[in-house]
């Protein structure tokens, strides 16, 4: 699916792997910093994730990435682009999911894309996307009429009616049903398996886990940390992490002194210890519930995930 | 260029699909112009009250106002000069004056005593601008005229009919209100441009379009050649109706209308766009295009006349552009009496135009 222009671009890039570059770019509205020295890179062909609460600044990373936001500092190259300076040649190129799909409500799907394609300086054909897209029965649809999975399923279509080499995903679930966000996870897997690069922001844990080979977690305009899944739990957690509520009058030192415990947490009057020795730490805490007069039933050991991360690398849960 | 044909279609396609939208651009203006059709024409037969200037004054010219009075459709308002008469026109009192010259009588005496007697020409005022009238009115007249030769039979006419045109302050009320009604239509469809607008960046329409390579100026091209298309659909319909329902004289020719509608529908939307500006929600859209087009509608001398306003009223009429739209259409389409002369108010909506469209080059926001 990739086409000739494409091609060229590539042998132009110094590193063939590299699909996006951001170094160091910084971009403020007004008094608020919204992005303060953000710095990471895609891989050809890999789902990267940018993992964040709202107002972290993932946003506006993207909306840079993709030319619709100049930067204040810093170098943003996109398939070998610099998009600060040339957002025009960047833009055919790129496939851009926002949930809005309603864009002409009284439009049918065939005629929406055919729009969309004529905004393009080359194009899929809309029947192949249609069929792709499983559109088919919807083809001479009005878009008010469609139902939200098909809708949503339209506005992944419109993302590639260029064949681009690269999709942004914008909080693509955000509000969905959680059926409707399984079908799109499964419409964005599918496209990895095409071959395509996937940008997608989140503030969704689950989202970031299931779908994302490589993530950054930024918070308050900076990237705080960035890899796998598997290294970013890994890196701080080798441990198993063990939830009870009741607790939270005792003192952190005499918590982080039960067998195994290395650390210590606070979500909300629940309290989180991680530990290398999940039966003695149960044990102490069932003490100590015991000796407090408290209800231990809401004990509850997992393994550590994204969310661990989260909050120690911010001291506070992502999902407020 | 693709781009803004394909966009157009959409965007057409996407309006007269919309059963909502297509009335009420269709049914707006008909609705108004239906209305007040029915306010001002009164209905039934014609009546039309003339001016009659007696310069005469022998019985024989007042049999002549007796079979003026005998057709049922003129009556006679007795005036002692020409000038008083002139007057009374202007101020809408009467729709026409019939000048009846001294000597009259004496020919028609002599010609009904079989004498030789010369032609003697009654001279009829007319406006111009309310056509149908000033049609009804000579024709009848010469109707008269026509009669009274036929009882000198046998003779050559003594009584000639000669129209004049006088242009009148006060127009018909079709004459006036077609006009108006014109630029009213064309500033709302201009001013609530901006609700479409807010509403496709609510909804991120205009971020989506935005991360195509679809140019911005494309985009504004589009949605104004659909407004433009929409302005000049209103404004056969209200021109239409004018003038097979209204019997409006057109008078202006064609290529200073449209030039006029363009000029005033541009300007309109080009104050959309600014309202589309500061408007952040749909909600607030609503509200900012009721504030700036229900004022407007009423002050800006469309209903009724600037006179009637009390003077610091006027001083906020003489502000608005739609006052200029509405003197323009009115002096070009009907030959109106100015409230400025017509190269000011052209100046006055292109200043406007050219205010509203740097305003909104510099706030406009796309997301």
């Amino acid at each position: 699916m990739t086409s000739p222009t494409v091609a060229r671009a590539d042998r132009t890039d110094p590193d063939a792997e590299t699909v996006i570059r951001v170094q160091d770019v910084r971009k403020a509205y007004g008094d608020v910093q919204a992005v303060d020295g953000v710095s990471f890179e895609v891989r050809r062909g890999e789902i990267f994730g940018l993992l964040g609460p709202n107002g972290a600044g993932k946003t506006t990373t993207v909306e840079m990435l993709e030319g619709l936001r100049t930067p204040d500092s810093g170098e943003l190259t996109v398939l070998g682009v610099d998009t600060a300076r040339h957002p025009e040649r960047i833009k055919p190129r790129i496939g851009v999911q926002l949930q809005t799909a309603a864009l002409f409500p009284q439009l049918t799907v065939v005629e929406l894309m055919d729009l969309f394609a004529s905004f393009y300086p080359r194009s899929l054909p809309t029947d192949q996307l249609v069929t792709a897209l499983d559109l088919d029965e919807k083809r001479s649809a009005r878009i008010k009429d469609l139902s939200g999975g098909q809708q949503q399923r339209l506005s992944v279509a419109l993302a590639l009616v260029n064949d681009p080499e690269l999709v942004f995903f914008d909080e693509p679930t955000t509000g969905m049903d959680p059926a409707a966000r399984h079908a799109l996870w499964g419409l964005i897997a599918d496209l990895k398996t095409r071959g395509k690069t996937i940008l997608l922001t989140t503030h969704y844990m689950e989202e970031a886990e299931v779908l994302c080979d490589r993530l950054a977690i930024m918070d308050h305009g900076s990237i705080m940390e960035s890899g796998t899944v598997a290294e970013l739990v890994g890196r701080r957690f080798q441990d198993h992490a063990v939830h009870v509520t009741g607790l939270s009058a005792l003192p952190e030192e005499r918590l982080r002194s039960f067998p195994g415990v290395s650390r210590v947490a606070d979500e909300g009057g629940e309290t989180i210890l991680y530990t290398r020795d999940v039966p003695g730490t149960i044990g102490a805490v069932l003490d100590a519930a015991e000796a407090l007069g408290v209800d231990a039933e809401n004990l509850l050991v997992r393994r550590p995930t994204l969310e661990d991360v989260f909050l120690d690398l911010t001291g506070r849960a992502l999902r407020d | 260029m693709r781009a803004l044909w394909t966009l157009t279609v959409a965007n057409l396609k996407s309006f007269v699909r919309d059963r909502a939208a297509l009335f009420w651009t269709i049914a707006f203006p008909v609705i108004f112009i239906v209305l007040f059709g029915t306010i001002f024409s009164g209905g039934g037969t014609p009546e039309y009250d003339v001016a009659w200037v007696d310069q005469d004054g022998t019985p024989a010219t007042g049999r002549m106002r007796d079979a003026v009075v005998g057709t049922t459709i003129l009556v006679p308002v007795d005036q002692p000069d020409l000038e008083t008469a002139r007057a009374a026109m202007r101020a809408g009192e009467v729709d026409a004056i019939i000048v009846v010259p001294d000597g009259l009588g004496k020919a028609l005496d002599e010609a009904a005593s079989g004498g030789a007697a010369p032609l003697v020409q009654l001279t009829v005022y007319t406006d111009p601008s309310a056509q149908a009238s000033a049609a009804a009115i000579s024709q009848t007249v010469a109707g008269v005229a026509g009669a009274v030769n036929l009882e000198l039979s046998g003779r050559s006419a003594v009584v000639g009919v000669q129209v004049e045109s006088l242009q009148t302050a006060s127009l018909g009320a079709a004459s006036f209100f077609v006009p108006s009604i014109l630029a009213m239509a064309l500033m709302q469809l201009g001013v609530f441009a901006a609700i479409p607008l807010v509403v496709l960046r609510e909804k991120l329409v205009l971020k989506r379009l935005s991360a195509t390579p679809l140019r911005r100026h494309t985009l504004v091209g589009s949605n104004v050649v659909v407004r433009l298309l929409l302005a000049g659909v209103q404004t056969v319909i209200i021109v239409g109706i004018g003038i097979v329902f209204m019997e409006v004289g057109i008078t202006g020719g064609p290529l200073a209308v449209a030039a006029l509608v363009v000029l005033g529908a541009l300007t309109f939307i080009a104050l959309g766009y600014v309202i589309a500006s500061f408007a952040k929600t749909e909600e607030a859209a609503n509200g900012i295009t009721q504030i700036v087009s229900v004022p407007m509608m009423f002050l800006s001398g469309i209903f009724f006349p600037l006179e009637l306003l009390p003077d610091w009223l006027r001083g906020v009429a003489v502000l608005m552009p739609l006052t200029y739209l509405g003197d323009a259409l009115r002096q070009v389409m009907v030959g109106g009496v100015p409230l400025v002369p017509l190269a000011v108010d052209v100046v006055v909506l292109a200043g406007w135009m050219i205010a509203c469209l740097l305003i909104s080059a510099r706030y406009f926001r796309w997301q």
